[in-house]
């Protein structure tokens, strides 16, 4: 088959104009008719991809075709079983139509007939076959690329739940999802994210329970964003958030499919990116922070003591450090007598004052806090080491800082770290930094005062709509059985309201209550009476 | 953006314009633990402080070791027509700021007591360092004597006085003293402390509790010892458990204790006489045996009742006899018959109480039940009888 001069001069130009480009530049391209074109164009756009592979084959018909695909990324012994179908066993049309429907036996097929769909699909792993006289090409979902296995999520451990942990791979971590939730209501929109990195994102949420409209609005932000790589899921909740200067994060993620799940439930929003393992969860609020997936799984009692003794240090690993300044500095009479004897007795020989041998402390705990998250592990112990015994001890007997102080540091860490979310845990240790300096300048005054900037700040934050104290501010009484404590499971029987929710109950009303308590444990004896009677 | 930096620049100004303008580091402050006034012959006050040494306290290691001996606190008085002068006069001569808001005793001299003390306790509820909950007690003889002597147990002797007037004594706040100043028909009354040699005798001066004066007004005007002060304890507001010595004559002593008291006072007009009626209800319990008696036997605990009952009625005709005789209303009398007489007490016995007190009768009665002989009924190393 031959083409005309001009279409020819076509294709020279746009190979003479597009240069390397991305994806997003070839939308609207066709694929040309003719291979040899196709071959030279695909040429081109990979010159120096050596990953890349173009193979020619001749179809049992002594039709020309290509399989093109990136090295690595596919399952090299399926795509040879799909060529041999095409190369020795089959002997049909060369229609693309019919090697879909009658020849190729592969589950995974789709046609594409633009340069863009086609790169897309290859890139991220399929293998394109382009069939000579076809302006339509196949990819072929058969991919094989490395990835880790499904481990332990090491940042959210539990002791009692499920010990699996998202991977990199978005299908890997999607099909988790759908092996929690076994219905046809959990939809899972894709967007495609990023100019070079062309990043697969899933928009996950349970129809019927998932306000429509938080869907729209979440897809909606996600799709205007431009940029060239989304590496992290981080990148997208940076670029969606409300406000993007507070410190306190408005999108939670968690790498547990459990977690995932039930913030499904509670008629939220789940975002997978591609590439990573944290999954973002979307409209998040600041309790939400303060809650483990285990909180669920363990007995309410626990959970709840677990959750007061969480809201206990919160205002422990934001406060201690400013009070103790404020107190020592401004507001001697608020300490017992012979307390306050041990504090002057120990401060006697240290050569600042309370604020700076704070702030010394809580900088090097930061900094030795860092250091040990950085550093490989073997050398992370020597860094604890040397950070105990440096800073604990030599620096008390140096008589550089003072022993209350050392303690006051380690309660606010040991403190930082009770909150189950990493994210929130460091914006309150942030904040610690502002409270302390307005300990130092006006007592306990300006910590009140810092702390109502920080609870008006909270209260006028908002996570695509949800206001981030809610349940708490704006009240609603009936939630709060699920942030002030964590009632038993059969008292949880309503979906928190603040979120817009469609399908409230989560229990039939029935069933509310549980199982008919009184009968449980007659119902053993009762069995057994009807036995007797019905053996006698 | 241009808000964040208009509130940037309103921080920053903040920070350095402020400047930390009350900001005192622990280790500036001179923590006065005790204070004591006496009244100088030539009419000036004597302000003597008890302020401890931090540095020879012994924290952290490395903290340097004591400068003064074994002595972890220090006393410095000066004399001034005011309290606020003196202390001025001690400030002049110390490193570090004079800090009242700790002061847990204050202790009157009885010079001071004679001539009255209401004066110099103003500053004490005026100046907002100082602290209405702290203890104040008096002294035989100069009350900067009471600073220096150097109990055992605790590290200064103001943190002893404080420990033992809570347990020992009948304690009397400032804010309680205050209150009894400033109410009719009830008269002041201070723990009295004196430094005393330990036995045998060391090198501690040890502080004791040797009774408790009597004020009409701010003036002292009697004391009890401390075996007379025992009647006073059932007419405070809560009662506080005491032990006291029982003598049945011929030997046989007994030390009991008074569990729960009470005392129900009953006054009455007749004729313009003023009579009270005072009934004591008390349960006791024995904690010592002397004698040769079988606390089992109902007699025996039935004859310890009636001679109880009689040391009792005897011991709170003292404190009337006593209140009589120093016109002087410790046990608030006056209180109670304005309770039952409003008029007639606002009417004629108010303004003069004082004059009245010295005419009033009474009538006593003590009703005592032992509830508690302990484990065992006869003094284990006496023989069966």
């Amino acid at each position: 088959m031959k083409f005309p001069r001009k279409e020819k001069d076509r294709i020279q130009e746009l190979i003479d104009t597009i240069d390397a480009c991305s994806l997003t530049e070839l939308e609207g391209i066709p694929l040309f008719p003719e291979l040899e074109d196709n071959v030279t164009f695909l040429k081109h756009l990979f010159s120096d991809c050596s990953d890349f592979v173009i193979r020619e084959f001749k179809q049992k018909n002594s039709v020309h075709a290509i399989a093109i695909f990136v090295d690595g990324l596919i399952d090299t012994k399926e795509v040879n079983q799909a060529l041999k179908a095409l190369m020795i066993l089959e002997d049909g049309d060369d229609s693309i139509e019919v090697i879909e429907e009658d020849l190729l036996p592969v589950s995974q097929i789709a046609k594409v007939d633009d340069y863009k769909k086609l790169l897309q699909a290859v890139l991220s792993g399929d293998t394109g076959i382009l069939v000579d006289g076809n302006t339509e090409a196949l990819t072929l979902g058969i991919r094989g690329a490395e990835k880790r296995s499904v481990n332990e999520p090491e940042g959210e451990a539990v002791i009692r739940g499920p010990r699996e942990g998202f991977i990199e791979n978005i299908r890997t971590n999607t099909s988790m999802l759908r092996r929690k939730l076994k219905t046809p209501r959990l939809k899972m929109k894709s967007i495609v994210v990023g100019r070079e990195s062309n990043t697969n994102v899933v928009v996950a949420f349970l129809e019927g329970i998932t306000d429509p409209q938080l869907v729209e609005e979440v897809s909606s932000r996600i799709a205007k964003i431009d940029i060239d790589a989304v590496l992290e899921s981080g990148y997208i909740e940076e670029l969606i958030q409300d406000s993007m200067y507070s410190p306190f994060p408005q999108v939670k993620y968690s790498e547990r499919p459990d977690t995932v799940a039930g913030a499904l439930l509670e008629g939220r929003v789940a975002i997978f990116v591609d590439g990573t393992p944290m999954v973002l969860l979307a409209p998040a609020t600041f309790w939400m922070m303060m809650q483990a997936n285990e909180d669920y799984y363990e007995r309410f009692q626990m959970s709840t003591l677990v959750r007061w003794l969480r809201y206990l240090f919160v205002f422990i690993s934001l406060l201690t450090p400013g009070v103790y300044v404020a107190i020592t500095t401004f507001h001697q009479q608020m300490i017992p007598t012979t307390l306050l004897l041990s504090i002057a007795a120990a401060r006697e020989s240290i050569p600042f004052p309370a604020i700076v041998e704070a702030l010394l402390m809580e900088i090097a705990f930061e900094a030795l806090r860092e250091a040990g998250i950085r550093l490989p592990k073997t050398v992370g112990q020597a860094v604890s080491i040397l950070g105990a015994l440096v800073v604990g001890q030599a620096a008390v007997q140096a008589g550089i800082v003072s022993a209350p102080m050392v303690i006051v540091v380690s309660i606010t860490g040991i403190a930082s770290f009770t909150i189950p979310h990493f994210n929130a845990a460091i914006a309150l240790r942030m904040l610690r930094f502002p409270i302390m300096i307005a300990a130092s300048i006006l007592g306990i005054y300006g910590i009140l005062v810092v702390l109502l900037i920080i609870i008006g700040h909270m209260a006028n934050l908002r996570s695509f709509g949800v206001p981030y104290l809610s349940p708490l501010a704006p009240l609603s009484v009936g939630d709060l059985k699920d942030v002030l404590i964590r009632s038993p499971w059969a008292e949880l029987q309503k979906r928190p309201s603040f979120m817009g929710i469609q399908n409230a109950r989560r229990m039939d009303a029935g069933f509310a209550g549980g199982i008919e308590r009184d009968k449980g444990q007659e119902g053993v004896q009762g069995n057994k009476h009807s036995n007797e009677e019905g053996s006698s | 953006m241009k808000r964040m930096a208009l509130v940037f620049t309103v921080v920053l100004s903040m920070l350095t314009v402020v400047g930390c303008w009350d900001r005192r580091e622990v280790n500036d402050i001179a923590l006065v633990i005790a204070m004591a006034i006496d009244k100088e012959p030539n009419g000036l006050y004597r302000l003597s402080v008890q302020v401890p040494l931090v540095s020879s306290l012994g924290g952290a290691s490395g903290g340097g070791g004591g400068t003064s001996g074994d002595k972890s606190y220090y006393v410095d008085s000066a004399v001034g027509e005011t309290i606020r002068v003196a202390n001025n006069k001690i400030q002049a001569r110390m490193s570090r700021h004079l800090y009242y808001a700790h002061h847990r005793v204050v202790i009157i001299g009885e010079q001071l007591a004679k001539e009255g003390f209401s004066e110099p306790l103003d500053i004490i509820s005026r100046f907002p360092e100082n602290r209405l909950t702290a203890y104040i007690v008096m002294t035989k003889g100069k009350a900067i004597s009471l600073l220096e002597a150097q109990p055992q147990f605790e590290r200064f002797s103001g943190e002893a006085i404080r420990e033992m007037v809570k347990a020992i004594t009948i304690p009397v706040t400032i804010k309680d003293i205050s209150q009894m100043l400033n109410t009719p028909g009830v008269d002041a009354f201070l723990p009295i402390f004196e430094a005393i040699d330990s036995q045998p005798k060391g090198k501690s001066k040890e502080i004791g509790a040797t009774g408790i004066g009597i004020f009409r007004g701010d003036k002292l005007v009697g004391k009890y010892t401390s075996q007379e002060v025992g009647g006073l304890h059932w007419f405070q507001r809560t009662f506080d458990s005491f032990s006291t010595l029982l003598d049945l004559g011929s030997g046989q002593r007994f030390s009991v204790y008074f569990q729960k008291g009470r005392a129900n006072i009953e006054p009455a007009i007749k004729n313009g006489r003023i009579h009270y009626n005072i009934r004591i209800y008390t349960t006791v319990g024995v904690v010592e045996n002397m004698s040769t008696y079988d606390l089992s036997e109902r007699k025996v605990n039935l004859m310890i009742e009636k001679k109880l009952e009689k040391d009792i009625t005897e011991s709170i005709q003292k404190i009337i006899n006593k209140t009589k005789e120093t016109r002087s209303d410790t046990i608030g009398l006056g209180i109670i018959l304005a309770r039952n007489y409003p008029i007639e007490w606002k009417r004629k016995y108010r303004d003069h109480w004082n004059d009245v007190l010295p005419h009033i009768t009474s009538s006593i009665e003590s009703h005592v039940q032992v509830s508690n002989v302990g484990q065992t009924t006869t003094n284990i190393t006496k023989e069966d009888p």
